[in-house]
């Protein structure tokens, strides 16, 4: 099981400080999430854990069962999700998954059971001969998750996941990483959608590249003494 | 971090051979662009210069004068205009309306019967130099058909110069430019369909996505060029099969060095495109990029249309790095002198080399963040 954590991360722009130190513990096996509004910092975080940016100042620390590990170690097995459309609006559901399967080298008994147990969760069956292009918001959400999903990564980077999907898909999917996150894997989710913070096993909140508080949920609430995530962000907003 | 996975590089190429299928118009540039060009351009493109205007101003008006006119007609290169009386016949040339100018002095006729040497004015536009340039090499076959005609003798002259073409007798200009236009429409086709790749991918966003995955990007590049390489030559074998069947172009040398060679320029010019996609990460400057690169040097610059060995030596080390230039000696060498694979070792090298370096120019630059 890998865990992360970050000290006192910087991360600059130019001029713009996009994360002005954090220190983020990611623990193991839980649903942590990111929570914050647009221009928080949020993808600029999963690009650092993701490996695709190089931190300005500060470190991030991956562990293996609580031995400090290599990024080299976690990559083969780290799953990520970009915010913006990253799929091929030309190609089906069928032909992604046939993609990541071949780039992941998966097992053809391993990639069946696998395809087949996510087109049920996801309930995109039906869809299989459809484009990306032609799917619907949380549709293609969806498809995007599978194709993290593929490779049974163990850790999955999903940033902003249920930005732009209807409520009763934005439940759907929160079900699903339910179910993921009883395979104990470390996921991390990142929302600018307050009521969403409370699926999450922890909260990380972010405003403006700091870290407003985190940890549990219910304690961070209590501690604050607000009643919900969006009026603790908007006194936050207030005290500044 | 990890090696070269061939199986990788095939789930792109893959991928990119879907893409290719599910737009139509990728398809149809690739295969039919290259044929309708060089239809359209190798029937119009004829460097033979025919129906040559030539103003005639005739003030002898004998049966001499009146005689070399038509010698001068029935060479089939000159289509003559009397000028005005008036205004002489370099009136003609001045106003554009002709490109050459003969002037006949009175007296011409009387002269030449009585045995004296006389002499014909020929003007020509010089401002189009290669037009002026083949009309100068009309010249010496139609005075020496006219000192025979004219003089009624056969001139015996102290020496001859017998020239013989090889390869190409007759001269033939299309046997010359189909092949030269096949080179640059294909090269520019292939750099043009690679140019696109690597920066759809930026622009798209999946670049994101596949960097987050094992992926290398040498397996990405060569996932790309493997299906576009396959498509270009599809590309070049049709406009093989016209150059042979339309334009009866001569095959001398062997299909199999031919086939080597087009594999080694579509390679070159693959890399070309891909460099510029990996260095631009946008479609629309790569699709410019490889516009300029791609179609201006290797028109003016490969030996196509003008000589290297004509151009100052700084040029004719600037086209070593074309590689139009190497294809298309190495192509005229083998389908009109049937050169072998030593005369060809030259050209066979650069082209490898000049892939070879833009390739690896190519990884270089390959961004694997996205900082």
């Amino acid at each position: 099981m890998f865990s992360i954590r970050t000290e006192n991360l910087k991360k600059n722009f130019g001029a713009v400080k996009a994360l002005n130190g954090v220190s983020f513990d990611f623990s193991a096996g839980l649903l942590h999430g990111l929570i914050g509004s647009n221009g928080a910092g949020k993808t600029t975080t999963m690009r650092l854990l993701a490996g695709l940016l190089k931190p300005s100042a500060g470190g991030i620390h991956y562990y293996s069962d609580g031995k400090p590990a290599a990024f080299s170690d976690l990559r083969p097995t780290l799953a990520y999700m970009p915010q913006q459309a990253s799929l091929y609006p030309d190609l089906s559901i069928d032909e992604h998954l046939e993609f990541f399967r071949e780039l992941y080298r998966l097992e053809p008994a391993v990639y069946d059971r696998r395809s087949a147990e996510l087109l049920r969760i996801t309930r995109l069956g039906k869809f299989r001969g459809c484009r990306a292009g032609q799917l619907s918001g949380g549709m293609y959400k969806k498809l995007g998750l599978m194709c993290a999903l593929l490779q049974s990564p163990s850790v999955l980077l999903l940033d902003e996941p249920t930005n732009g999907v209807d409520p009763i898909s934005r439940r759907e999917f929160w079900e699903m990483l339910y179910a993921l996150a009883a395979d104990k894997i470390l996921i991390i989710v990142s929302t600018a959608y307050m009521d969403e913070a409370e699926r999450c096993a922890r909260v990380h909140l972010l405003d403006s590249g700091r870290l407003l508080a985190s940890g549990e949920p219910r304690t961070v609430l209590k501690e604050t003494g607000a009643a919900n995530f969006e009026e603790l962000f908007i006194r936050k907003g207030a005290e500044k | 971090m990890n090696g070269f996975n061939i199986h990788r590089a095939y789930s792109i190429a893959r991928k990119e051979v879907m893409h290719i299928l599910r737009d139509p118009f990728t398809l149809a540039l690739a295969l039919g662009l290259p044929v309708m060009l060089v239809t359209f351009f190798g029937f119009a493109i004829d460097y033979e210069v025919k129906n040559i205007k030539l103003a005639v101003s005739d003030r002898d008006n004998g049966p001499a004068s009146r005689r070399l006119k038509e010698i001068f007609s029935s060479s089939g290169y000159f289509h003559l205009v009397e000028s005005d009386p008036g205004a002489g016949p370099v009136a003609l040339v001045d106003s554009g309306r002709a490109a050459a100018a003969l002037y006949i002095e009175p007296g011409f006729s009387k002269k030449i019967k009585g045995g004296g040497s006389v002499e014909a004015q020929f003007v020509l536009d010089g401002s189009d130099n290669s037009k002026a340039g083949a009309i100068m090499g009309y010249l010496p076959g139609i005075q020496r058909s006219a000192l025979s005609k004219l003089a009624g003798t056969q001139v015996r002259e102290p020496f001859s110069v017998e020239t013989r073409f090889l390869y190409n007798p007759e001269l033939n200009s299309r046997w010359f430019t189909v092949p030269g236009l096949a080179a640059i429409i294909i090269g520019l086709l292939a750099i043009l369909l690679t140019a696109m790749t690597v920066a759809r991918e930026w622009e798209n966003g999946s670049m994101e996505l596949l960097l987050s995955t094992p992926v290398r990007p040498l397996e990405i590049m060569a996932g790309k060029l493997a299906p576009y390489g396959a498509l270009v030559l599809a590309g070049v074998f049709f406009v093989y099969l016209l150059s042979r069947l339309v334009f009866g172009v001569p095959f001398a040398g062997s299909h199999l060095l031919y086939l080597a060679a087009c594999l080694l320029f579509v390679t070159a010019a693959l890399s070309q495109g891909l460099l510029i996609s990996v260095v631009t990460r946008q479609q629309q400057i790569a699709m410019q990029f490889g516009m300029i690169t791609g179609l201006l040097p290797s028109m003016l610059l490969s030996g196509f249309i003008f000589p290297v060995e004509s151009m100052p030596r700084f040029f004719q080390y600037l086209t070593m790095l074309l590689p139009p230039r190497w294809f298309m000696a190495a192509a005229r060498g083998i389908t009109l002198k049937g050169a072998d694979l030593g005369e060809l070792a030259v050209p066979f090298l650069a082209l490898g080399l000049l892939s070879a370096g833009m390739l690896t120019l190519a990884l270089i630059k390959f961004k694997t963040d996205l900082e």
